[in-house]
């Protein structure tokens, strides 16, 4: 057998919760954050409260150059740090790889523009940092200590997922012993929500933001876009335990495709989609029957969600794994979504609960298992889905480690 | 509020550190860790502070170690070449200046409030 890439650390800043147990007992207890997004009545969203990124990684001056969406990154790198007694020193060979998106907060980034003209008085001298994508990873290395192969991958709404798939392969393939890998994302901002309101990609509406999110229900409308970040500590199994790490999961395979066919809306065949989601059981050497668990894209648009659904029947009508959409707990995080996914759905099956989809009353599609009430079940593996815009797709299979 | 304290809140802001860090005769660099691009930033944010445009190169003193090699080189007293180049900043600063030149960046935050109350005097 070849190289075998272990999770040794998680580290989840959410509007569940930063921590395992409490994001557990939030889906047990049915705590969620939507609420109504201030400039607009009708658009819900799904913040985390009380964000405040010093409170993960003390002082830190270079704060200032940090998106919102970045400052997520860093938080949850911090996190996945925290507990590591590593030397600072062994981080020096480490990877580092990130999902990140765009900083679509015009308004607030630049609150004068007249005409064309700039009213840049107030910008901080390197106020660019605040738009490139890798100034998130900046951070991270320099806080750290890490110096290893890395990426910044922006691939929409498939990025954090891909961010992963990178760094294991790294590891599998021999280039790495150890990579931190994740993402994080804010589009709350006016920007932000105009973005995706002008796209028509939105859940809107007057009911009880807490009561309408339903992805998979016939009458779903669109989604609800959400914030945080998520990191992991990745490693080479032999690595892992001649340091005693914990282990919570390993990743056992990968697959990324492209659709090539519109900029924002799926391929509604979903056949690369269900190509990355088949490279990504071939490389766990996993048959769909092995698969317990499914994390959903699941976004409550329309279009994905009857792609999805189709998709996920043709590769696991044999065996009916339980689906589950996180985004109607959690909204979605675009860039951040794959990677903060993919650590409560680890967290699920380390802690046996299979969470509902949120409100979902008429599934859109009888073939397929739908967690329509939240149960506590066993899962050991699980694939994570993630298909972003511009038919960016991607798919991770996980497994809970077991001792 | 005085120049000493607009001054002391920019650092706080910019270098992220405790108020009771920041003295009159703390350094920037060498005390506070600043680095080319917190400067930068501190000018930036004096200029908005104070509505003055703050030239980069005289309050951080910057060219202090061309200046004192112009002077030798033509053959002219580098404190008064330095008091010419520098006129916000006292003989006696300037002499403290040339004094520990060997020793380091010698911005402090007092260099900054002369600068200050300098373009702020009356004409």
């Amino acid at each position: 057998m070849g190289r075998r890439v272990v999770i040794t650390s998680v580290g989840i800043v959410s509007s569940l919760g930063n921590t395992e147990p409490e994001i557990i007992d939030s889906l047990k207890s049915g705590k969620v954050g939507f609420t109504r997004f201030r400039f607009d009545e009708e658009i819900m969203i799904c913040p985390v409260q009380d964000f405040n990124l010093k409170a993960f990684t003390g002082r830190l001056k270079n704060a200032r150059y940090l998106n919102r969406g970045a400052g997520f990154s860093v938080a949850a790198a911090a996190l996945a740090l925290k507990n590591e007694t590593i030397k600072r020193g062994v981080f020096s060979q480490a990877g580092l790889f990130a999902g990140t998106g765009p900083n679509l907060d015009i308004g607030g980034e630049c609150s004068e523009i007249r005409f064309g003209e700039i009213d840049s008085k107030r910008f901080q001298a390197l106020w660019m940092l605040r738009f490139l994508p890798n100034t998130a990873s900046s951070v991270i290395s320099d806080l750290f200590g890490i110096h290893g192969e890395n990426a910044t991958i922006t691939a929409a709404c498939s990025a954090s997922l891909q961010a992963l798939g990178e760094a294991f392969r790294k590891i599998k393939d021999g280039y790495l012993d150890m990579a931190l890998a994740g993402g994080g994302d804010s589009r709350l901002s006016a920007g932000g929500i105009l973005a995706y309101q002008k796209a028509q990609a939105l859940h809107a509406g007057k009911e009880n933001p807490e009561k309408s999110y339903a992805p998979f229900d016939v009458k779903r409308c669109g989604f609800v876009p959400g914030e945080g970040g998520a990191f992991f500590l990745l490693e080479e199994l032999s690595h892992a335990e001649k340091r005693n790490a914990q282990i919570y999961g390993e990743i056992c395979g990968f697959g990324c495709t492209m659709d090539g066919y519109k900029m924002t809306a799926p391929d509604p065949e979903g056949k690369w989609g269900e190509k990355a989601v088949r490279y990504a059981l071939d490389e766990a050497d996993a048959q769909p029957a092995q698969i317990d668990l499914i994390c959903s894209h699941g976004t409550g648009t329309p279009l994905n969600d009857e792609m999805e659904a189709n998709l996920i029947h043709r590769i696991f009508q044999g065996s009916r794994p339980y689906v589950i959409s996180l985004k109607s707990w959690i909204g979605h995080l675009s860039a951040a979504c794959g990677a903060v996914e993919t650590a409560i759905t680890l967290f699920c099956m380390r802690g046996r609960f299979i969470p509902a989809v949120r409100n979902l009353e008429k599934p859109c599609h009888a073939g397929i298992n739908l967690a329509v009430k939240s149960i506590e079940a066993e899962a050991d593996s699980a694939v994570v889905q993630s298909f972003g815009f511009g038919g960016q797709n991607s798919a991770l299979v996980i497994r809970k480690w077991k001792n | 509020m005085d120049a000493f304290n607009e001054i002391k809140n920019v650092i706080i802001e910019i270098l992220d550190v405790e108020e009771d860090q920041i003295l009159p005769e703390t350094y920037l660099i060498r005390d506070l860790g600043a680095e080319s691009i917190d400067l930068l930033e501190l000018a930036v944010s004096l200029n908005t502070v104070f509505k003055k445009e703050i030239i980069d190169d005289d309050i951080f003193l910057r060219k202090l170690r061309p200046y004192t090699e112009d002077a030798e080189e033509v053959g002219l007293e580098k404190s008064a070449y330095l008091a010419e180049k520098y006129p916000f900043l006292e003989h006696a600063r300037i002499r403290d200046v040339l004094g520990e030149l060997g020793g380091g960046p010698v911005l402090k935050v007092k260099d900054l409030v002369s600068y200050i109350n300098y373009e702020r005097r009356e004409i």
